[in-house]
């Protein structure tokens, strides 16, 4: 049998779910494999629950909202874009491909179109085939998209783009971008470190060659680690890293 | 989530052959009794007919249900029905979930099969959510019934006159020293040709002297917090430092002032004094003082108005006034600005001064301005021979920032070309323009009427103007209909400026938590079937603050407007949506991101014995759930779109096998 992909929608109530209703209306035929959950707005869509979906053995995910400018509720559609982007650096660090998580402007108005985006979504989605990540990386993504930095800086995103860092002085898009860049790498390394610890207790050369990192940088994230009190040491020789309880 | 194993009662509608034809009802129906909690599962032809209702309430009483769960057509589309379904029978509404199997499934798919498995998926689905819902109360709040008119134009006026004469008090608060707005400085009106300030001034002094109504000028919105039904709202009054009592309009004051400023009603085309009525009709009708340019403010001494005025009328003591004012209903009518002319500098316009704009001519041609009337040419003060009008100046014009049409300006050209017509019947009339449109009643005539008096229109804009040493302009335009390539002399011309949101709305909109249109417009809850009203519950729309229009329109979106304000405020109390955001002040770290990304101001965080924590506004929020997204602590949720609900049905989606 071909592969038949399962995909989970997320559409907001008043744009995309009615244009998905219109499509209904107007008996506009398309593929059968997206389970949509309605949500008020695009923006309650929590990357965390993404995640949840693709741990659950989701192949693709289907966010969809208003057009920008026509979101209900002023803005959510421009919060969901902004964390749908950081989901988006976070899959491909599990080496999930981003293409698994669309985001899509559908109005009330656009049956036809709401049909054309399931269609080509699940066609992308079947090309790509069965999602077939490592459990453990795709856990560590998912305490990634609930890592406080990263919530911090993606709900913080407009204002230091518009207003500027504490010096009033606005952060140019690009430097936001590889801010994030390198807090979302940061931090899936710390994710990677701690969801191995919890399996079991490990050296730093024994989490380097697991997690294919060099040790250096497993030592780096490490101090980090022990510094926020999130692992400690059991000495010993090797000295062990374990996970401590919070 | 509750305490006792829910009661869920599951029904699967055929809706006739609409669901029935291609998706297997007893199947699903059969499958959902299944479900863990569910304790009757049925089919049904017509759940939403009485019959179908019933057996749901019947279900709710004999089997005790406590939750319901109706797979059948679109929640969008009979949500409402069954909650109400519900609640008749006893059962908090808010213990309800719909499975959209209809318009999602069997009018979208043609394999049965498929269609089927999507149906019992999506059962599952509600099931898995239903299970953990959790009951609602609808919230009352009392309705404060008084409403605020912000802007004191045409649109403003016409809104706070209907809303006063159905015994609503109404605040009217106009920046300006009087209310009038553009309309007041027109001298006549397309098509009909009425005079402007004879059909308006009736109805200004209406505003001033009704018993509903309280007129504050002069004055700027300085904050506004509260929700629909109960606004709070903050205006600051500038002093005006002539008591309105004493003043009985004899300008002795301005006769004795030594500063001699532009008038802006005149477009700066006549002077005033810095003590100043704005204009003969202005409402309310006393004289003010002009802080900013007043020798004696500025600079001290002077004081020749106040040593003048024969009825101690001038009072330099006066100072701001602070006031709060409480309302139901908001009704934002801040109108335009003009386009700025001086931004086109092919056009020459501040360079060359025979180049006036349409708002310049409305003054020209006026009785009260600077020529009582006469249109001359500015630069030596005789009569144009040769007039040209060049269209869509500002608008249509990408490279100026504004693509759309600003809908008046061809009317207001054929207006002004017709009364230059009358007044000087030999004279060579020329307008330069884009398309003319004409889409209102009786406009198409007009224009036509035009033709026929022998005003010349050229299809194709100008690109630049030139001038020569006796300030005539050169122009020189391509016909786009014939091809030729046009040359001009002009004795004067007049540009047809397009229409702008006015430079202080962006402010006003961000303390309304108002949205703008990509135009810079403020946006309309929806732009064909809501059209007077805002994505704010309580706060509506008029005039040309939504898009460019005309003055028969803006009257009857004014009407519109007031109709749905006191529809709004004859409430006693109003409904809130119980579906809003709830923290968990246990999690809560205080880190302000839900307050920072709420677009409603609905959540705050507040100092507590427990250290900094968010508080929803309860009535202020909508329920959006974007906090809830932004949380790091999963400490704020929105009920009936909680987290563990979300989860709940992913895991039902993916996970047939657990059901949480
Ligand atoms: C040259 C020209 C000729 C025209 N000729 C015609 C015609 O012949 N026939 C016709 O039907 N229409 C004509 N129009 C259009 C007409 O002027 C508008 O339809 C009308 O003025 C719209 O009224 P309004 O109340 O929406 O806006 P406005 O007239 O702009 O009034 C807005 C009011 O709000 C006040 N305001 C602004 N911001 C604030 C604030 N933050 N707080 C408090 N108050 C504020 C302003 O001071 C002003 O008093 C013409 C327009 C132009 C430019
Ligand atoms: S985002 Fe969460 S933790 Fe932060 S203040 Fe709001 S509720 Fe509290
Ligand atoms: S649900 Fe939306 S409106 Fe309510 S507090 Fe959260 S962000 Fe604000
Ligand atoms: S309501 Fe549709 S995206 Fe916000």
């Amino acid at each position: 049998m071909t592969f038949s992909p399962r995909i989970v929608g997320f559409m907001c109530n008043w744009c995309s779910y009615a244009g998905a209703d219109l499509a209904g209306i107007s008996r506009i035929k398309y593929a059968p494999n997206l389970r949509i959950i309605r949500v008020l707005c695009s923006g309650r869509v929590d990357p965390y629950v993404v995640l949840t979906a693709f741990q659950k053995g989701a192949d693709g995910v289907l966010v969809a909202g208003c057009h920008p400018g026509d979101c209900h509720y002023i803005s959510g559609n421009y919060q969901a874009e902004k964390k749908m982007k950081a989901t988006w650096k976070i899959l491909s660090k599990a080496g999930i491909d981003q293409e698994r998580l669309g985001l899509e402007w559908i109005s009330a108005a656009e049956g036809q179109r709401f049909a054309d985006v399931v269609n080509s979504f699940t066609q992308l989605i079947t090309e790509l085939g069965p999602l077939q990540a490592d459990p453990q990386k795709i856990a560590s993504a998912k305490e990634e998209t609930a890592d406080f930095r990263i919530r911090w800086l993606v709900g913080r995103e407009k204002d230091l783009l518009e207003e500027g860092n504490v010096f009033g002085e606005p952060v140019e898009e690009a430097v936001f971008e590889t801010l994030l860049d390198d807090v979302v790498s940061a931090q899936y390394i710390r994710n990677s470190i701690l969801t191995v610890l919890k399996e079991q207790s490990m050296s730093a050369k024994e989490l380097a060659e697991t997690l294919e990192i060099p040790s250096h940088v497993v030592v780096e994230h490490l101090i980090h680690l022990r510094r926020g009190q999130k692992v400690h040491m059991v000495e010993g020789h090797p000295i062990r890293y374990e996970v401590s309880a919070w | 989530m509750s305490k006792s194993e829910p009661r869920i009662g599951v029904y699967v509608c055929h809706c006739g052959l609409n669901i029935g034809a291609v998706v297997d009802v007893a199947a699903v129906a059969q499958y959902a009794q299944t479900l863990p909690g569910v304790v009757v599962s049925r089919e049904s032809t017509y759940t939403c007919s009485d019959n179908g209702q019933r057996s749901i309430q019947e279900d709710i009483e004999n089997h005790n249900l406590s939750r319901v769960v109706v797979a059948s057509c679109s929640p969008r589309m009979h949500g409402d029905t069954f909650m109400k379904t519900c609640e008749t029978a006893g059962l908090n509404p808010y213990l309800f979930e719909m499975v959209n199997i209809r318009e999602q499934c069997s009018w979208v798919h043609t394999d049965k099969e498929q269609a089927t498995e999507k149906a019992k998926d999506l059962v599952r689905m509600a099931v898995a959510k239903v299970r953990l819902l959790e009951p609602l109360e609808k919230q009352k709040s009392a309705v404060n019934k008084a409403a605020l008119v912000i802007g004191g134009g045409v649109a403003g006026i016409f809104s706070a006159l209907y809303l006063a004469n159905a015994g609503i008090k109404t605040y009217v608060v106009e920046k300006k020293p009087s209310i009038g707005g553009h309309m007041a400085q027109l001298d006549k009106t397309f098509p009909t040709l009425d005079c402007s300030l004879c059909i308006l001034s009736p109805r200004m002094a209406d505003i001033g002297k009704h018993e509903n109504i309280e007129l504050i000028t002069y004055a700027d919105i300085e904050n506004i917090s509260g929700y629909a039904g109960n606004f709070q709202v903050t205006v600051k009054s500038n002093p005006r430092y002539v008591i309105k009592e004493n003043c009985r309009l004899c300008g002795v004051c301005a006769e004795k002032c030594p500063i001699s400023l532009p008038d802006e009603f005149n477009m700066g085309l006549k002077k005033r004094k810095a003590v100043y009525i704005p204009f003969p009709q202005a409402v309310p009708n006393y004289y003010l003082i002009d802080a900013g340019h007043c020798l004696h403010i500025t600079k001290g001494g002077c004081m020749l108005c106040q040593k003048n005025c024969p009825n101690d009328a001038i009072d330099f003591e006066e100072t701001e006034a602070v006031r709060e004012l409480n309302v139901g209903a908001i009704i934002v009518a801040t109108g335009f600005e003009l386009y700025d002319a001086t931004q086109k500098k092919e056009y020459g316009y501040g360079r060359y001064p025979n180049v006036i704009t349409n708002m310049d001519f409305e003054r020209w041609v006026s009785a009260d301005g600077p020529t009582h009337g006469k249109v001359v040419r500015p630069s030596d003060g005789a009569p144009p021979q040769r007039i040209g009008f060049i269209q869509c100046v500002g608008s249509r014009d990408e490279k100026e920032g504004a693509v759309y049409c600003s809908r008046i300006c061809c009317m207001a050209t054929v207006k002004q070309a017709t009364m230059l017509r009358e007044k000087y019947p030999s004279a060579e009339i020329y307008v330069y323009y884009t398309d003319m449109r004409t889409p209102g009643k009786g406009f198409e005539e007009f224009y036509q009427r035009g033709r026929e008096h022998g005003i010349v229109f050229i299809r194709g804009k100008p690109g630049e103007i030139e001038e020569d040493d006796n300030h005539n302009l050169l122009i020189v335009s391509e016909d786009t209909d014939s091809g030729l390539i046009l040359r001009n002399t002009l004795d004067l011309v007049v540009l047809a400026c397009g229409l702008r949101p006015p430079e202080a709305l962006e402010e006003l909109a961000q303390k309304l938590h108002l949205s703008r249109s990509p135009d810079g417009f403020i946006m309309e809850a929806h732009p064909k079937l809501r059209p007077a009203e805002t994505s704010i519950s309580g706060v509506f729309l008029t005039g040309c603050v939504q898009f460019p229009k005309d003055i028969p329109d803006t009257v009857a979106q004014s009407g519109g407007a007031a109709a749905m304000a006191a529809a709004l405020l004859t409430k006693d109390e109003i409904e809130l949506e119980p579906v809003r955001a709830a923290v968990d002040e246990e999690l809560c770290i205080g880190c302000g991101l839900c307050e920072e990304n709420c677009d409603y101001g609905a959540i705050e965080v507040k100092k507590t014995e427990e250290g900094m924590k968010a508080q929803v506004i309860e009535v202020a929020c909508q329920g959006c759930g974007v906090c809830a997204a932004s949380c790091p602590q999963k400490a704020v949720t929105v009920r009936h779109f909680t987290d563990g609900q979300l989860l709940a049905q992913v895991t039902a989606a993916l996970e047939p096998e657990v059901i949480v």
